[in-house]
């Protein structure tokens, strides 16, 4: 299968320095069962990165470790480095809310909070800032916009948020994300339970946010990793099997479990 | 799209310094709401404890005068100060026991008639009216069985049982004595009627947790309705019918209002269900603002102690039950 | 030989059947004797004496202002005290405590209260709250319903908090909201019908006991709204007057029967209405 990749700034290998997050010797547990292997990478500043994987391989799982949404859960624990800017986010007395607020989370179903389109915005600024209307007005308004919602939704801020379509319900949440300003988003199969429309724009959207966040994204649809991301990560069965640029993981792959997933033998 | 789009990498509008003062200011209150949450429930654990406990405190008079002797002596004389609780503990069973015999049978027979018989536009109708009378206060059975039931009884149907049953060998003492229209059957039969809803409500909606291929399994190999019942349905739930049950008993058990107007607050243990009797609640009930603080008061007191042991016992045992009915579905 | 035991097979059903329609027919025609003649009593009796005067001696026309007031003066109190307690019990079992052997023995324990005769709340109220005073209130009344009105709202909230789906809490937390503003600005607002539900079903069940308050707030035949001393309630009154030789007492203690009745349907159904648009979600 051909892969489209977007010619948009030449890529050039980023020195190990410039990493945002660099997770070293990575391994997860669920109780006993260990569902990630001595999982080693980079996530370059301002790039995009692209998970892919048979289900289960546990990209899902990588990426809950990125912002330790784990945490909520006894029994689920992570051994290993992982490295924000130069500071292990695995450490216990590692404030969890702060982390979070610098990395930030897209699920894979959309989930507006119980309130209007203003509030759904509104609500995570205000945990961080005591901000005058006019300047929340302004901020919803931006947040919104990078979202590219802001026109389908600027007469109805008042609106709950559930009243909007699937796709909408997203870009909100995304832009309940960007509002709080977070270093690192996290994509989780964004775009998965959205129809094909919504998914090229949620797609688009992922490329404009680029070059400002530093962005991991997990997907089970190849062709859209090739559309969106730099860099691909190829996971199976709990270990990191490859890890390149975009062009180089779907071009000429150096494991053969890599060749055979994007070529579609198997998935 | 907007030009603000393009912009350049979006300014952090809060640094992560002041972030993390915002979070710390935070911290104190999230850490308050979770040990007010503890609080509360450790409050509800509290509160048993409490109720256990003084009730123990307040009746230990009454267990240290009369020893164990107080569970079985019949004996209720304020002025001699010499109290025993057998014929509060007497009533309080045989009235729950009435209580059950007719309306469990009932109940389960109006839950199945839901389940299975009923035309189905009207389940939800009757369904729903059942429960919402199982909320009725017990007081308005009690001002009914007082004023309606017990004429009745009085005339027709203690004077019938009297003169049919009260002449069978074998159970006829049962059945004897001049009708009044009070006493313990009577007040055993209102508190069917109140604990009806109830057992209904709570069989229904047993019965409604059989899967459904299961049934009609039985009746695709031709099964008639009441073979489903007795064979599938019945042995499904079992355990659950039995919590059910039991959580009708213990609220039989502990019925006030819908017993003491009816029930004639005698204080010996009479042989014949159509005689007065009383029932532990009843006779708190009814003493208390007579009762002067010591030996009396003590022990209601102490009968107050005993209902609540045995009811918290048939509770539990319903709970267990109950839950286990949960792990199976 | 099939045929022959077919037919007993179909005569032992029909046996049955009519047996379940016996018992339907005898359950629900004398539930609804009951409330017909609770209808016929009371409707007589209702006036707008019933809900302007005091209770009178017998020979004075009366009515049932203070009984009414009363009960909605403790009730309100009672419900103050015991919602708070009981939603935030239900949060802590919901949220916190999970399947912590505290949270398991805390749901036994509030169980046990739910069914608990509240006759024995009253006498525990009055070991607790009135033998030290000296004297009855309305106050020990309220919290004797509280302890009564607080394990349905504890069970109410912990269920209704259980149908919030994890990955609206992991939304929240993940943009860095801690625990419980997570709770109370997204949980609590999700399901906040379901927990109205709890306070109006618990709000029945306060109005309409009798036993407790017996011991606790004793009754007024005098109008008050003083917490502090001893107050009059609807099921206190019917109680009373329906023991009353006299006719006029005994048809207010039916009217008073009447709007208890009906005070208490009304809060059911529009408990299940709240109830039913949780579920609409």
């Amino acid at each position: 299968m051909s892969s489209h990749v977007r010619a948009s700034m030449p890529i050039q290998p980023q020195p190990v320095e410039t990493a945002k997050v660099q997770v070293r010797n990575l391994d997860f547990y669920y109780g006993q069962t260990r569902a990630l292997k001595d999982v080693s990478f980079n996530l370059y500043k301002g790039e995009v990165t692209a998970f892919i994987g048979p289900s289960g391989c546990g990209k899902s799982t990588l990426l809950r470790v990125l912002n330790r949404m784990y945490d909520l859960y006894p029994g689920q624990r992570a051994e290993g480095e992982v490295m924000l800017d130069g500071e292990n986010i695995l450490s216990p007395d590692l404030d969890l809310n702060l982390l979070r607020s610098r990395v930030g989370m897209v699920f894979q179903k959309p989930t507006p909070f119980p309130m209007t389109i203003y509030d759904n915005i509104a609500f995570g600024i205000r945990l961080y800032e005591k901000l005058p209307k006019s300047e929340m007005d302004a901020r919803v308004e931006q947040a919104l916009s990078r979202a590219a919602l802001w026109n389908e939704v600027k007469d109805k801020l008042n609106a709950s948020g559930l009243s909007l379509s699937g796709g909408q319900q997203q870009r909100l949440c995304i832009a309940r994300t960007v509002a709080i300003s977070p270093e690192v988003i996290l994509f989780d199969e964004p775009a998965s339970a959205l129809d094909p429309i919504s998914t090229a724009k949620i797609e688009e959207l992922i490329d404009e946010l680029s070059g400002d966040y530093t962005i991991a994204i997990v997907t089970h649809n190849m062709g859209q990793a090739a559309r969106v991301s730099q860099y691909t990560a190829f996971m199976y069965l709990g270990e990191m099997v490859e890890f390149d640029e975009t062009t180089k993981v779907f071009t000429s792959p150096r494991d053969k479990r890599t060749q055979d997933y994007v070529t579609g033998r198997f998935g | 799209m907007t030009a603000t789009a393009l912009q350049g990498p979006s300014a952090a509008h809060s640094s992560p310094m002041d972030r993390s003062r915002a979070l710390g200011r935070l911290k104190f209150a999230d850490n308050s709401f979770r040990l007010l949450t503890l609080g509360a429930a450790v409050l509800v654990l509290v509160l048993l404890l409490g109720v256990l406990v003084s009730l123990f405190v307040g009746a230990w008079p009454a267990f240290r005068e009369f020893g164990v002797g107080f569970l079985f002596s019949d004996a209720w004389s304020p002025p001699k100060e010499h109290f025993g609780a057998a014929t509060a503990i007497y009533g309080t069973l045989v009235t729950s026991l009435i209580a059950m015999l007719i309306a469990v049978p009932v109940g389960l027979g109006i839950a199945v008639f839901l389940t299975e018989l009923c035309w189905l536009p009207l389940r939800r109708p009757i369904g729903i009216a059942i429960e919402l009378l199982a909320g009725i206060p017990s007081i308005i059975y009690g001002i009914w069985g007082v004023y309606y039931f017990r004429p009745v009884m009085q005339s027709y149907i203690q004077p019938f049982l009297i003169s049919t049953l009260g002449n069978v060998p074998g159970i006829g003492f049962l059945f004897q004595g001049p009708p009044f229209g009070y006493g313990v059957l009577t007040a055993g039969l209102v508190l069917a009627l109140m604990i009806l809803p109830f057992i209904t409500a709570v069989s229904r909606d047993v019965f409604e947790t059989v899967p459904t291929v299961l049934k009609e399994a039985a009746y695709g190999i031709g099964s008639t309705t009441f073979e489903v019942v007795g064979n599938i349905v019945i042995p499904y739930t079992r355990v659950g019918v039995i919590g059910g049950a039991m959580l009708a008993l213990g609220r039989a058990l502990g019925e006030t209002m819908a017993v003491t107007f009816v029930i004639g607050n005698a204080t010996k243990i009479q042989s014949s269900i159509l005689a007065q009797g009383t029932t532990i609640s009843a006779m708190i009930a009814n003493q208390f603002a007579d009762a002067d603080p010591g030996l009396f008061t003590s022990s209601l007191l102490a009968l107050g102690f005993i209902l609540f042991v045995i009811t918290f016992i048939v509770l539990a045992a319903a709970r267990l039950m109950l839950s286990r009915m949960q792990l199976k579905a | 030989m099939i045929a022959a035991s077919y037919s007993r097979r179909k005569t032992r059903n029909g046996i049955w059947t009519v047996l379940a329609y016996a018992a339907t027919a005898l359950g629900l025609s004398m539930l609804a004797v009951i409330l017909g003649t609770l209808l016929w009593n009371g409707v007589g009796g209702l006036s707008l004496d019933v809900f302007t005067k005091n209770t009178a001696p017998p020979g004075v026309v009366g009515g049932l202002l203070n009984s009414i007031v009363g009960s909605l003066i403790m009730t309100g109190i009672g419900l103050a005290i015991g919602a708070p307690i009981g939603i935030l019990a239900g949060t802590y079992l919901a949220e916190y405590g999970a399947n912590s052997k505290l949270a398991s023995a805390v749901r036994f324990i509030n169980d046990i209260l739910l069914s608990a005769p509240s006759i024995i709340v009253g006498l525990f109220v009055y070991q607790l709250l009135v033998v030290p005073i000296g004297h009855f209130s309305a106050l020990a009344g309220a919290v004797s319903l509280a302890i009564l009105g607080a394990p349905i709202m504890v069970r109410t909230t912990e269920d209704m908090l259980n149908l919030v789906p994890n990955t609206l809490r992991e939304a929240a937390s993940a943009l860095g909201m801690p625990r419980s503003l997570v709770i109370r600005h997204v949980a609590y607002r999700a399901v906040m019908s379901g927990l109205i539900t709890g306070v109006l079903l618990a709000i029945a069940r306060m109005t309409g006991e009798t036993a407790p308050l017996i011991f606790t707030s004793l009754g007024n035949s005098l109008f008050t709204a003083d917490p502090r001393g001893p107050m009059s309630a609807l099921p206190l009154i019917i109680y009373e007057f329906a023991r009353s030789p006299y006719a006029e007492q005994q048809k207010l203690a039916w009217t008073g029967a009447l709007i208890l009745t009906f005070a208490v349907l009304a809060l059911s159904i529009l408990a299940r209405v709240f109830s039913a648009s949780v579920r609409q979600k």
